[in-house]
């Protein structure tokens, strides 16, 4: 019942904001049903904190460490991309881009956007789990094509046809766990359901199961944005409106990460863990070492930040595919870590564009002395992101790469090799490309300041989780971190 | 009741012949309209097959799945694409990156890989799907191929659908399909994603004056 909870209330928020027209009321709703939900969402951690799952609905709801941290991240991004849209949406509708009435349907497909986020990670049926993660392609295809231009048409198209089709591939992944499990299981009515096919995973036809989790990991991976079936992600993130790629970025490409652990539980326990482990270190690799030249010659910074979104999936890939107990740690701090990183880059990136119209980042010049908070706030954003010391990122960073080379794999220390240097020519194009935009004498003499205070509160409270966890990870944090690393292991 | 499953057996074969040969005909045909047309006729198979299947294998809620598909994907999607096509006015080429001949040679290629492929799968199943499951396979990769090599936008959504009632079929023969939830929402994401992506293409047609892919080159690196 709880939990249920959890999931109305997006839905009423979305079925409120959809009847307002005025933006000025509008974007409270919503910061408030945003708000809502995250606070209801700490009450269920602690819940969990003390009880490790809860069920509800006959085993329909299953939330578990692993679950919790995901909606923690869909909540917390969630809230920070409402506020963010309260300024950034006004100040778009300032410059005319959409008439407001348009305006309810933006804030009506941002929530229900949520709540298929959070019905991805508190299902405990995987077919329902699919649905819903087709439903976040659904809900969000006219978010991308929200401004209704030439190229935010293009983006939408690619966008639902490439998910849509991986996600198709991903059905017939699921038939065939679910055809691999039928002789395990016994009686077909909740025979979908994760926690019991997880019981008796050991019993299921091996064959089957490894072809599933290709299928899986193709399918689900296409909308986690992992190589080669990336193609969609740039596009996506750089055409649509600056919170909504925060939301991509961060959370919906955890989300899809979160379906293919599933199955990777489920795949290990029948097979044991070599097999998947490996495809998700070759997938994750491929995603890191794909994104490096696009992140060099990168022009407009939006799409700079998408390809960083594509390495950072891989590295969490790789941190499950090592497997141990530092890797796999590492990997969901990581997956937090990146979460909030990346929206409050995305957060920057829209205030940029609010300056400056264009995204392309040649024509940007001296943003220090033009938009200072926003530009401290990136320059920050810049450095968690490519793994300096004292910021969060390293910390998950160095984790996964000491898993891998502390592992005694042959294969995990070549891989470990390649993505620390990876891992540094990211770095210096990232420095190159960014500085170049954020120092310098300003060539145009655009108006000093921000947009407004809304964008600034949005990035201010993103920062204080940043800074919170690079200094420490919380004891609650640390709790459902060792706990995800049981339920992988399954101990 | 061992002769009934034999003749039943032989049923589905023949129906799943049919369903592999109208997806074939999607390869073939120029005319978009008569593509829509294939592809109501194999919906219409594919409901007759799960009625079959609910009827010998006695699970009730299948019926329900049938009913649900009979209405959906023989009245409702074809008759929303053909709204579509008539509101865009497209003329009925349906353009290719590949010549009508060497896509149904490669399409000749895909059935006999799929059939290859489940060689190994198929020998502990039973009698009732021994063909089921490559020509479900078939159907879903025919369906993915028409996807990338055709330029129209509708003609990759009846890819798109192909792929969709190949896993359809998939599941039905192999599993007897999925809980009811479960068919129930990919009904639903189904619905809504041929709606969405009829919208796209009735904007793509208004913007670029074309429903041709190709054309939409603007974000590259």
């Amino acid at each position: 019942m709880e939990i249920l909870g959890l999931l109305l209330v997006p839905i009423i928020t979305a079925g409120i904001c959809v009847f307002i027209t005025k933006h000025s009321i509008s974007k409270y709703v919503s910061i408030a049903g945003s708000f809502i939900t995250l606070i209801y969402n700490l009450i269920l951690n602690c819940a969990i904190y003390s009880n490790q799952t809860l069920e509800g609905f006959h085993g329909f709801f299953y939330l578990d460490s692993l679950s919790i941290l995901s909606t923690q991240i869909v909540t917390l991004v969630g809230f920070a991309a409402a506020l963010y849209s309260a300024g950034y949406m006004e100040a778009e509708l300032r410059e005319g881009e959409f008439p407001e009435k348009r305006l309810r349907w933006y804030y009506f497909l941002f929530h229900m956007f949520i709540f298929t986020m959070l019905l991805v990670c508190v299902t405990n049926n995987l077919g329902i789990m699919w649905v819903a993660i087709e439903a976040t392609t659904l809900s969000t295809t006219f978010l991308v094509g929200f401004y209704n231009k030439k190229s935010h048409q293009e983006a939408a198209w690619k966008y639902i046809i490439i998910c849509t089709v991986g996600i198709t591939l991903a059905l017939f992944g699921v038939i065939l766990t679910f055809h691999s499990a039928k002789g395990a299981l016994g009686e077909i009515g909740y025979a979908l359901n994760w926690s019991n096919l997880l019981k008796v995973a050991d019993g299921f036809e091996p064959h089957l199961m490894k072809l599933a989790f290709i299928f899986i990991l193709v399918g689900y991976g296409t909308k986690a944005g992992l190589a080669p079936m990336h193609t969609w992600l740039p596009d996506a993130h750089s055409q649509a409106p600056s919170p909504i790629s925060a939301l991509f970025s961060g959370v919906l490409l955890n989300c899809s990460m979160y379906g293919i652990i599933r199955y990777h539980i489920l795949t290990s326990k029948c097979v044991g863990p070599a097999y998947s482990g490996t495809l998700l270190m070759v997938f994750g690799l491929i995603s890191v070492v794909v994104s490096i030249p696009f992140i060099i010659i990168q022009k407009d910074y939006k799409r700079l930040l998408a390809f960083s979104s594509i390495e950072h999936i891989g590295i969490i890939a790789l941190g499950f595919g090592f497997g141990g107990m530092y890797g796999v740690y590492g990997a969901e701090l990581h997956a937090f870590n990146h979460a909030i990183v990346k929206s409050l880059l995305f957060f920057c990136a829209g205030n940029l564009f609010l300056k400056y119209k264009t995204r392309d980042m040649g024509n940007i010049m001296g943003a220090m002395k033009t938009i200072p908070v926003t530009s401290v706030m990136l320059v920050i954003g810049v450095f968690a992101i490519t793994g300096i010391p004292p910021f969060n990122i390293f910390t998950s960073e160095f984790m996964v790469l000491a898993d891998g080379f502390s592992s005694g794999n042959l294969l995990s220390i070549v891989f470990s090799a390649i993505l620390l240097v990876s891992i540094i020519l990211i770095f210096i194009g990232f420095i190159y490309n960014m500085f170049k935009m954020i120092f310098g004498v300003p060539a145009v003499t655009a108006k000093q300041g921000e947009a407004n205070k809304f964008t600034v509160a949005a990035m201010s409270f993103l920062l204080f989780f940043i800074l919170v966890v690079s200094l420490y990870i919380p004891p609650l944090l640390s709790k459902i971190l060792r706990n995800i690393y049981d339920i992988v292991r399954n101990v | 009741m061992a002769h009934q499953i034999v003749i039943n057996s032989k049923t589905i074969d023949i129906l799943a012949i049919l369903m592999l040969m109208s997806t074939i005909m999607l390869v073939g045909m120029s005319r978009l309209k008569n593509c829509i047309w294939a592809y109501a006729f194999r919906s219409f198979i594919l409901a007759w097959v799960s009625g079959l299947i609910a009827y010998f294998s006695g699970i009730h809620h299948i019926y329900i799945t049938t009913g649900i598909s009979l209405v959906l994907k023989v009245i409702i999607i074809p008759g929303f694409l053909f709204y579509i096509i008539n509101k865009v006015k497209i003329k009925n080429e349906v353009e290719s990156f590949i010549s009508y001949t060497l896509s149904l040679l490669i399409s000749c290629g895909i059935i006999l890989i799929a059939y290859y492929s489940t060689q190994s799968i198929l020998k502990f199943e039973n009698v009732f799907m021994r063909h089921c499951l490559p020509v479900s396979l078939a159907i879903t990769l025919v369906g993915f191929f028409v996807m990338i090599t055709r330029k129209k936008a509708i003609t990759q959504i009846l890819g798109l659908l192909a792929m969709e009632d190949g896993l359809f079929f998939a599941a039905l023969s192999t599993s007897y399909g999925m809980p009811l939830i479960v068919e129930l929402g990919i009904f639903f994401d189904i619905l809504v994603g041929v709606i969405i992506m009829g919208i796209y293409v009735y904007r793509i047609k208004e913007t670029f004056d074309t429903i041709d892919t190709d054309f939409l080159r603007e974000l590259r690196e």
